[in-house]
Order: structure tokens, then C-alpha cells, then sequence
């Protein structure tokens, strides 16, 4: 099974964004915790995305494809912004007491715990992250 | 996202619901940001029906967390429901929350 959404680089998108995953959640048959998770991780990339891959007034389109084969869910995002490796990005110390905990930064940190993988590839001038995880 | 409050004793309970996530938590730390800016005593959020964070909204609570530890007054989280509790648990943040499962424990 396999779908592709595709939205533009403004955030309100997010909300419709949501409500697609949702009936693809029920459609696939996913548990509500399942849909959750890969709301949250789906949420937080393309959020990244729109808010610092594109430095023109442009409109851009940003693909989401999803697949379902064998209990495995794949998630293919790619944008045409400007190359950015998330994987790559600074860890948050997360044993931090409150006051000296940043702000921020727990986005993709997110994303690599709730996923089995997280991998970045640059190709054709575009940005393509891909999330796998196993379904239970 | 919707948000209510209410005083109860000392304390001011906080109810959200629905969706924290980076298309409302401008609102959602607009609005808390007020209450906590005028009421003294505990500060309690009630997360019984809170059926999505991201951290956006995420950001919101520590901000807040911050803002009353250094006004010295405290901040209950109650009713969270598992899903939220476990994104909580991954980010680190239920060590830097006092998270109680009913609100009665926590006025």
C-alpha cells in the first residue's frame, strides 16, 4: 500500500496535512498511538522544512510519501530547499534540570527516537529524508 | 487547541485540549503566558483531553516551567493521557515535570 501527499511550503498546511494522515491511519489499519507517532514525525519535518529550507517568496511543494509493506512504514519526504542534513543536527542533553534545558532543538531529536531509522540523501538538487519503522 | 481556566483555591487549573502543535502554540503560550502572568500561587495544566503535542507546543511548557520556578511557584501537570506522557517521557521532560494522574493530587 501507498500514497502521496503533497502540500506547499506554508505551515497552515500542517492541519489538512494531519487529517490525511489520520484517514490513511484508519484506511491501513494503524493503531491511534501509530497514527500519533507518525503525525508527531511527519509534523516535525515538514515544519522544519517550511520554516528554514527556502530562503526565496517562493512557493515550494514538498512530497510525502508513505508506504506500507510487510508491517514496515516508510516515509519518504523531499523538498527542493536548500541542502540540509537533519540527521546531523546537535543532540539535546536531555538529563538537563529545567533551567538549563535550551529551548527548542527536540524536533528531530524526536523523530530519530520515534523511528527505526532516519536517513538523509541530497539527489537532484533535492532533500530527501526517509523514516522507516515497523508496525506492530 | 482550545484553553480554559479556572481558580480553584489558590491554584489556577489550565484545561487544554485537542492539538498543541506548531500551527497554535503561539496561542497556546499566548494565552498561558497571561494567566501565569496574573494569578500567584500553583499553576496547574490539566491534559486530560490534550491528544497531540509537537515540539512547538513542547517548548510552551518548558517556557512556562521556567517562568514559574523562577517566580517560585509551582507547576502540576495532571490527566495526561499515555501518548502525550510517552512523547514527555522520550524528550526527557517528565523529570523536569511534576506529572500527578488526577487533578485532586495536585490542588
Amino acid at each position: 500500500m501507498e500514497k502521496e501527499l503533497k502540500i506547499i511550503n506554508d505551515i497552515d498546511e500542517i492541519s489538512a496535512l494531519a487529517t490525511e494522515i489520520e484517514r490513511l491511519g484508519e484506511q491501513w489499519k494503524l493503531s491511534g498511538a501509530m497514527v500519533t507517532n507518525i503525525n508527531l514525525v511527519i509534523e516535525e519535518a515538514v515544519s522544519n522544512i517550511i520554516f528554514y529550507a527556502f530562503d526565496d517568496q517562493k512557493t515550494h511543494e514538498i512530497k510525502i510519501w508513505l508506504s506500507l509493506n510487510n508491517k514496515l512504514l516508510t516515509v519518504i519526504i523531499i523538498d527542493d530547499g536548500k541542502p540540509f542534513d537533519p540527521t546531523k543536527t546537535k543532540v539535546p542533553d536531555i538529563d538537563l534540570p529545567a533551567q538549563d534545558r535550551e529551548v527548542g532543538g527536540l524536533g528531530i531529536f524526536l523523530i530519530g527516537k520515534i523511528m527505526d531509522s532516519f536517513t538523509y540523501q541530497r539527489n537532484d538538487n533535492n532533500n530527501i529524508l526517509t523514516l522507516k519503522k515497523t508496525v506492530e | 487547541m482550545e484553553l480554559k481556566f479556572e481558580n480553584k483555591g489558590n491554584a489556577t487549573v489550565a484545561y487544554v485540549s485537542g492539538r498543541v502543535d506548531t500551527t497554535n502554540y503561539d496561542e497556546f503560550e499566548k494565552q498561558i503566558t497571561e494567566q501565569v502572568n496574573s494569578t500567584q500561587g500553583a499553576f496547574i495544566i490539566n491534559c486530560k483531553n490534550l491528544n497531540f503535542i509537537s515540539s512547538s507546543g513542547l517548548r510552551v511548557f518548558l517556557i512556562t516551567q521556567k517562568k514559574l520556578m523562577a517566580a517560585q511557584r509551582k507547576l502540576f501537570l495532571t490527566n495526561m493521557q499515555d501518548a502525550i506522557k510517552e512523547i514527555f517521557d522520550i524528550s526527557g521532560f517528565s523529570s523536569i515535570f511534576t506529572i500527578y494522574s488526577t487533578e485532586e493530587e495536585a490542588l
